[in-house]
């Protein structure tokens, strides 16, 4: 395995708030094509972990590398800012609470990475918008604002506004945990075509179907570790410890 | 009575006008100063270094218990001895260096402005939902674009009504700088009061203008904040 | 110290100016607060048409400048002198303070009569049904359940007012009232002492800030369900319910 098959990797990750430390030495590697599902009940510092690798929270110690290239951390905070913008394009992000910018329209969203972070001329970046807002299926409520859109199309917005930047790896921090239970469907199957068409995920979920059918590794993490990772098969079929046992029986 | 508010040589109509102008100008002057101060004070109360922390809070603690009035004769005095002392010490022949009442009536009203939009905005800017920022800085985004293109537009919508109604206070305000002997709408109105002897009607006339200029203002301003709500849900 | 000298010679003029500033503003706050209840109530009560002269009094006192009103009834009014000398009012208009009273009275009332307004319409309904379905007359509910709760619910917004009244009572030295300001104005005009500003400025802000504590002590005294030390102690688990 070459470096450059590496997108993103993790090495040994450790974060403290204050006395209380959160991860206890995570370690990750996302090649190309992997869809990893990071499971883990509350505490169990998933979103933590997630927010580390694009450094919306910089871990106390260890390594995040973007495609072989090591972000630098000092003194628990970023060492060069402009490395990570630029990491940072080269990754996406869908937040649980979808957080579109409420003074733009659907498209303005989707639109505005490319034009004033990539510098795309505008007509270029709109017709690519529309194709991606059509993907995922609201073509029809392009020009509407979020606040007239329901939480499934929301989030979908999201996602095409992560889509847009044409980024190596899309992180999804609980994508449908905010979610109506019949609008959690929408979202799934979105993220089910991004799986299907090879793209590069990290997702931190609660939904099961999702970790056991569509990913190719499934990590379950336990008060800041690692306790148990594997292909979901093996994970669900045969689990090896004893938490991990309870939380697939304490979730049916 | 009409006559006497014609323009020309016999009615006050132009004085008056002129002394609107006036007004205005000091108003329009004042506001992009005011708000320079409101933002720098709100970014000094927000920051996380102490004594930045302590200065915004401080300034802005300070002019707002003060009357506008008495900060107006601070600065007026207060800059005017100390650009005295500064002329007698370049040139000790020379005279005294004159401080225009319009300019000590910007920083005057400029300071009042500055300490009370600096709160607005401070609240503002603690309103803005951190998510917002988290997603432009996950597309890479720097810092100053964040700046402008979402944090600005949410803190508008956010403060502008408060700033509206400090506006408004402003238009008021400019009326103190007359005391000063600066030739406002109210000073104008004094003069011509001092020649018809006509008081009621010129201080009633000087009300209905300032009067119609805030009502002319409330209309802008609910365009404004519609304009600028466009697309929220409302609770 | 020269920056003490002019507060050691000239203190009881502005002792003096401190109280009368206080006079101003505790006066003016006082008719005034006794008027806002009832004009709260016809606001609230009142039809449309009746309300329009209301409406026009609270907009021209909110959109013309206190100055201006002073000036309108202090010199405004020598303009109708023999009338009023004819009804026997003149003595009132003569006096600059009592011009600038009515001016302060007139101006903080419209204020006051809003915000009692909002005081008034964020009382629960269900605890005025709950005062008439015992038998209550409407004058008994308004005066033992509205009223306390409005007054409780717009009493931050009031101590507010009463603090930009404090600083507006400033304007009346411009007509020669000699409040703090009045005293100050005259102690520079015969020393060109800077300094007196800045003590001026002192006293002005250890009166706003007295206020501001006496204010929020007596909130404090009147909603003992809200702010109570037992309340505190409950809250703290350092009793139990």
């Amino acid at each position: 395995m070459t470096s450059t098959d590496c997108v993103l990797k993790a090495e040994d990750i450790h974060k403290s708030f204050g006395s209380v430390e959160v991860l206890k030495g995570i370690s990750i590697e996302a090649r190309k094509h992997d869809v990893i599902s990071i499971l883990g009940s509350s505490g169990s510092g998933k979103s933590t972990f997630l927010r580390c690798m694009n450094m919306l929270e910089p871990p106390t110690s260890g390594r995040i590398s973007v495609h072989g290239e090591e972000i630098l951390i000092k003194n628990g905070r970023p060492a060069n800012p402009r490395q990570v913008e630029r990491a940072r394009r080269r990754l996406g992000m869908v937040f649980q609470q979808f957080n579109l910018w409420t003074h733009r329209t659907a498209l303005e969203n989707v639109m505005e990475g490319p034009v004033h972070v990539l510098r795309q001329p505008r007509a270029e970046a709109r017709a690519r918008a529309e194709a991606i807002m059509e993907r995922v299926g609201l073509a029809e409520r392009m020009h509407m604002y979020p606040s007239s859109l329901s939480g499934g199309q929301q989030q979908r917005v999201a996602i095409a506004r992560a889509l847009a930047m044409e980024p190596d790896a899309i992180l999804f921090d609980e994508p449908t945990s905010a979610l109506d239970p019949e609008l959690v469907g929408e979202v799934l199957k979105v993220m089910q075509s991004l799986a299907a068409e090879g793209r590069t995920m990290i997702v931190v979920t609660h939904e099961m179907s999702f970790a056991r059918n569509v990913s190719t590794e499934v990590v379950f993490m336990h008060q800041g570790k690692i306790a148990e990772q594997g292909p979901p098969k093996d994970m669900f079929g045969s689990p090896k410890t004893d938490v991990f046992q309870r939380f697939i029986s304490d979730v049916r | 009575m009409l006559e006497l508010f014609s323009y020309g040589d016999t009615g006050w109509g132009d004085e008056l006008a002129a002394g609107l102008s006036v007004t205005l100008q000091l108003a329009l002057a004042t506001l992009p100063v005011g708000l320079a101060l409101g933002f720098l004070a709100a970014a000094c109360t927000l920051s996380r270094r102490r004594p930045l922390k302590l200065l915004g809070a401080g300034y802005t603690t300070i002019i707002r218990g003060l009357p506008e009035l008495l900060t107006l004769f601070v600065v007026y005095n207060g800059l005017g001895l100390a650009l005295n002392a500064l002329a007698q010490w370049w040139n000790p022949d020379g005279g005294p260096l004159e401080l225009s009442p319009f300019i000590a009536g910007v920083v005057a009203l400029g300071l009042v402005f500055g300490g009370f939009s600096g709160e607005v905005l401070r609240g503002a800017f603690q309103a803005l939902h951190p998510g917002q920022i988290e997603a432009g800085q996950s597309i890479g985004m720097k810092p100053h674009q964040i700046f402008i293109r979402i944090k600005l537009p949410q803190v508008w919508r956010f403060a502008l009504p408060g700033l509206g109604n400090l506006w408004i206070n402003l238009l008021k305000d400019t009326a103190l700088v007359s005391v000063i002997a600066l030739d406002d709408l109210m000073r104008m109105t004094k003069i011509a009061v001092g020649v018809t002897k006509q008081p009621f009607v010129f201080y009633l006339a000087a009300c209905c203008i300032y009067w119609i200029c805030c009502v002319a203002s409330e209309f802008a301003l609910a365009g404004m904040e519609k304009r600028a709500n466009r697309g929220i849900r409302r609770a | 110290m020269e920056f003490l000298d002019i507060l050691i010679v000239y203190w009881p003029k502005l002792l003096d100016g401190a109280l009368m500033t206080m006079k101003l503003t505790l006066l003016g706050a006082l008719i005034a607060g006794l008027l806002a209840p009832s004009l709260a109530l016809f606001r609230l009560r009142a039809g449309a048409i009746a309300q329009f002269p209301f409406r026009l009094y609270v907009s021209f006192a909110r959109g013309t400048p206190l100055l201006a009103q002073m000036f309108l009834i202090y010199y405004g009014s020598g303009q109708f002198r023999p009338y009023l000398q004819d009804i026997g009012a003149w003595q009132f208009f003569r006096d600059p303070f009592n011009c600038a009273l009515l001016a302060f009275v007139l101006n903080s009332t419209a204020y006051q009569t809003e915000i009692l307004r909002g005081g008034l319409m964020g009382v629960a309904h269900g605890e005025i049904e709950a005062a008439k379905a015992i038998g209550m007359t409407h004058l008994t509910a308004l005066r033992r359940v509205t009223l306390p709760h409005a007054y409780r619910i717009a009493w931050p917004a009031l101590g507010n007012e009463i603090i930009l009244l404090m600083k507006a009572s400033a304007l009346a030295s411009v007509v020669t009232v000699f409040d703090l300001m009045g005293q100050t104005r005259l102690i520079f005009s015969k020393t060109f002492d800077f300094s007196v500003y800045i003590w001026a400025a002192v006293i002005y802000l250890c009166l706003t800030a007295s206020f501001v504590r006496i204010w929020d002590y007596l909130e404090r005294r009147l909603s003992p369900h809200i702010h109570g030390k037992r309340r505190a102690a409950l809250a703290r688990g350092r009793v139990s319910a």
